[in-house]
């Protein structure tokens, strides 16, 4: 494949008209016809149904579609990567935090591309799944770390991140913190902290372990939770991604083991900019898992 | 110890039949489609790209050619057993490409840090970048589908290529090495649809200790 029959390729796909595609991209028509059927003749079969009013994606046209305009895409992140300096245009990426998913696990991806970008800025926002998967779809955010969850819509592109264990929270001078990991059944008898934008474990555990467990509601973020263990309210079950500290100590549960993972999300088919498309290309390069120190 | 491809020919022969037929099928239909002839040629400029890093860092691959010639490699990954002697062979002429003032990088579509992990696994000091999506390789003409049977072989060997590349479209470098000048100019190149063949050590020094010398009169 070359780049410029690709490049013809998705001008047909968003024109569906031989000549308009031909003007979009320059060329003559009979040299994009021909870019047009040597790609065809790689991949095997006709892209386009070619009628005399109507130009139609084939079944492996739309098939390939996706597959071409990524890597077209990728060969222009990569391109304007090259060209990025200090002084030209300030870019910005808006990321959304889904419940108890910390920043961190872009934070390394951000360093390599302050290295393209020395005036980017970053604007993160805190939400729940739904509403950040609409403020995505609605072009208020360019990507958001979401838990992976079959509730996300198909019209996302997702790439793993981290897998996260949950992890016990307790005050540190808590008898439970002499362990060196806990159970469920040391936890019974305990007061945990349920809330809805902390991850869900809590619930996890419940919905597995029955009624064993004392249960206060809590409002607020996964922050207001911390400020209730230390205050001896409870305990909380969080993802082993966040950076606790303060007079608390932290105890992997062990038993049952609950973990979820957190992917980066995309809305799919949409042209990024060239600095959230090389974020994308950055986390996806890296190996997923906790977050470097 | 047998020359690069001396190594890659016995390896090959020690694979099943089944594993050179669809080899043979997927060669035989790169070669009658001209595919060579789409790659980047002598005297084609080298896409001036920057791709992450192994370690995770932007690299400007016009940032390497300025500083003196620059060897690319495109292989396709820690799964492939021919490209695993390629790797390690070329760490083994790495001394002398850099005694020739040339830097090396290897380039591959795996993701999710393989590159890294690539490079650790034999020390490797040259860099190697994850060409995500493969938008270098595009900018090279070196990047085919493989067929759905091939495919099929990969997926029986539990190479995912899905999940290794982070998508599902299954393109896939030929071999293809490139040498370019300061300017980013392609000098000397390999290009093969077959991936068992692969540009020699020896070659890529030859040719560099070319570029070096001064033209003759």
């Amino acid at each position: 494949m070359e780049l410029h029959q690709v490049r013809y390729f998705a001008a047909l796909c968003q024109t569906l008209n031989f000549t308009r595609a031909a003007e979009a991209c320059n060329v003559t028509q009979p040299a994009l016809t021909r870019a047009i059927q040597r790609l065809e003749h790689e991949l095997g079969g006709p892209l386009l149904y070619r009628e005399r009013n109507l130009t139609q994606l084939t079944e492996l046209g739309r098939v390939m579609r996706p597959h071409l305009e990524a890597m077209l895409e990728a060969a222009e992140a990569a391109r304007q990567a090259a060209r990025a300096q200090a002084g030209s245009e300030p870019a910005s990426i808006r990321v959304g935090l889904g419940p108890a998913i910390a920043a961190s696990h872009v934070a390394g991806a951000m360093r390599g591309l302050v290295r393209l970008y020395p005036d980017l800025s970053v604007h993160f926002e805190e939400g729940g799944t739904a509403a950040l998967v609409e403020a995505m779809l609605s072009d208020m955010l360019d990507c958001a770390l979401l838990a992976e969850d079959a509730a996300l819509p198909e019209r996302l592109n997702r790439w793993k991140l981290a897998e996260e264990a949950c992890t016990v929270v307790l005050p540190a001078d808590h008898a439970l913190a002499s362990r060196q990991g806990l159970t469920a059944d040391d936890l019974a008898g305990e007061t945990l902290l349920f809330g809805e934008r902390c991850g869900g474990f809590a619930h996890r555990l419940q919905a597995l372990c029955g009624e064993r467990f004392g249960r206060r509601q809590c409002g607020g973020s996964w922050v207001q939770m911390l400020d209730l263990v230390r205050a001896g309210l409870g305990l909380a079950l969080l993802p082993d991604g966040l950076d606790i500290a303060g007079h608390l100590a932290t105890r992997p549960l062990l038993e049952p083991r609950l973990t979820r993972t957190v992917v980066l999300a995309l809305v799919a088919g949409r042209r990024h900019g060239a600095a959230v498309a090389n974020l994308v290309k950055l986390c996806r390069a890296r190996a997923p898992g906790p977050a470097p120190a | 110890m047998p020359n690069l491809n001396e190594q890659l020919r016995r390896r090959h022969l020690g694979q099943s039949a089944e594993v050179q037929a669809a080899y043979e099928a997927m060669v035989g239909e790169l070669a009658r489609g001209g595919f060579i002839d789409q790659v980047l040629a002598v005297g084609d400029h080298f896409p001036d790209m920057a791709l992450p890093t192994a370690e995770g860092e932007m690299a400007r691959l016009a940032e390497w050619w300025r500083r003196g010639p620059l060897v690319v490699t495109f292989f396709r990954g820690e799964w492939c057993p021919y490209c695993r002697l390629v790797l390690a062979a070329l760490e083994a002429a790495l001394p002398d490409i850099e005694a020739l003032g040339a830097s090396l990088i290897a380039v591959t579509p795996e993701t999710g840090g393989r590159a890294l992990a690539a490079k650790r696994r034999r020390g490797n000091r040259y860099e190697i970048l994850s060409d995500v999506d493969c938008g270098l390789g595009l900018g090279c003409g070196v990047v085919f589908q493989a067929p759905v049977a091939y495919r099929a072989l990969l997926r029986r060997f539990g190479h995912d290529l899905a999940e290794r590349h982070g998508n599902d479209a299954w393109f896939l470098p030929v071999p293809a090495t490139f040498i370019l000048d300061r300017e980013g100019v392609v000098r000397w190149r390999f290009a093969e649809a077959d991936p068992t063949r692969r540009a020699e050590p020896a070659d890529i020094l030859a040719a560099l200790r070319g570029l070096a010398a001064p033209a003759g009169g």
